[in-house]
């Protein structure tokens, strides 16, 4: 059984700030586990994408330490060629602007990358489960739904990156291989 | 004759003043948001729980007494004072702004949370209280740092820090519940 653990963009936010405190204990966690985070394209840019938020102190994630370190990594492009990948992404984009109360055409197809990469480890084999850690409870739900509905019940879960969640996190939580 | 008496001696224009100063005042916001949400409270329970000096304890709570905003609720020292949550809404040329005891919490956490004081310096009040109506959407569930980004048009990493930020707002003020 091969777990794998995908972050979003909300949970390195969660571990910035001047003592990075937040950010040690995670690695301490993922280290100790010899786990990973697996992270889409899409937060990498959102990660890196603006200059400007590094006025703020939340801003300042020293995440590229962690691809130094080999815990954080980033994922293999999505393959949009993959029916199941594209379905469950089409999908996750229309449950979304429902959840949301927004038009379709509001929510990009790249808002969706997390379910995305969920779906495309899944139905690769590559993981046996997928775990997701994220703030954009909208989207965590849809991956459970839709991901349940594609026969993946079970082998998905998704983790609010609460404040406390990442305060407590130790590596109990990274269970990588069962086996 | 039509009596109506004051709600203070100086009336609601300088009830209007001094919620003014609150918003330039992040430390009066943050005694006047304590005593919304813990009140009855004395000003000895202020410095303990807020650690600010005495004095400027006294003088805040002097501030918010005379413009009504907190009223003494016992008649013996040391007094104990409470809050009735203020609600007023501003109209200027098409824009309405309600100003809620969340808000007035929000520009509290200027104090303490300097991802919010990044945040009121790069968009203004007026951002800050945008911006808060999306944290309440966000501890809900119903929006996320990426359709807030596209919304208010700042970058998706600008947006989850200031989400993030406020949360503990919504969350305390959340009326859903």
């Amino acid at each position: 059984m091969t777990t794998i653990y995908v972050a979003d963009t909300g949970v390195f936010v969660r571990c910035g700030g001047p003592d990075n405190e937040k950010f040690r204990r995670l690695r301490r966690a993922l280290q100790q586990a010899d786990a990973s985070l697996r992270i889409p394209q899409r937060v990498y840019e959102e990660l890196g994408g603006d200059p400007a938020a590094e006025a703020y102190p939340s801003g300042n994630i020293p995440y590229p330490d962690g691809f130094e370190e080999g815990w954080i990594v980033v994922a293999d492009e999505l393959d949009y060629t993959n029916a199941l990948v594209s379905t469950v992404m089409d999908d996750t984009r229309r449950f979304v602007a429902n959840e949301t109360g927004r038009d379709e055409d509001r929510i990009e197809k790249a808002d969706t990358a997390l379910v995305g990469l969920a779906a495309q480890l899944l139905d690769t084999g590559e993981a046996d489960s997928v775990v997701l850690l994220t703030t954009d409870k909208p989207a965590g739900k849809a991956a459970e739904t839709i991901l349940g509905d594609h026969g993946f019940a079970g082998q998905i879960g998704y983790r609010y990156a609460s404040e406390e969640y990442l305060e407590t996190i130790t590596a109990a939580e990274f269970q990588v291989d069962d086996s | 004759m039509a009596k109506s008496p004051p709600r203070s001696e100086q009336g609601p224009l300088h009830q209007l003043e001094t919620i003014a100063d609150l918003f330039e005042t992040p430390p009066l916001a943050r005694i006047y948001a304590h005593v919304l949400q813990h009140g009855a409270v004395t000003v000895s329970d202020l410095v303990e729980a807020l650690d600010v000096p005495q004095g400027t304890a006294y003088d805040y709570v002097q501030k918010l007494e005379t413009a009504a905003l907190i009223e003494k609720v016992s008649d013996q020292r040391p007094y104990e004072y409470d809050a009735e949550p203020l609600s007023l809404t501003l109209s200027t040329d098409g824009e309405t702004r309600t100003v809620t005891p969340a808000l007035i919490a929000a520009v509290a956490r200027r104090d303490d949370d300097d991802d919010v004081d990044v945040f009121v310096d790069r968009h203004g009040l007026d951002g800050l209280a945008t911006a808060l109506d999306y944290a309440f959407e966000y501890v809900d569930g119903s929006v996320n740092h990426r359709i807030t980004a596209r919304e208010l048009d700042i970058s998706p990493l600008e947006a989850e820090i200031i989400l993030q930020a406020l949360e503990p707002v919504a969350e305390t003020y959340d009326t859903s519940e």
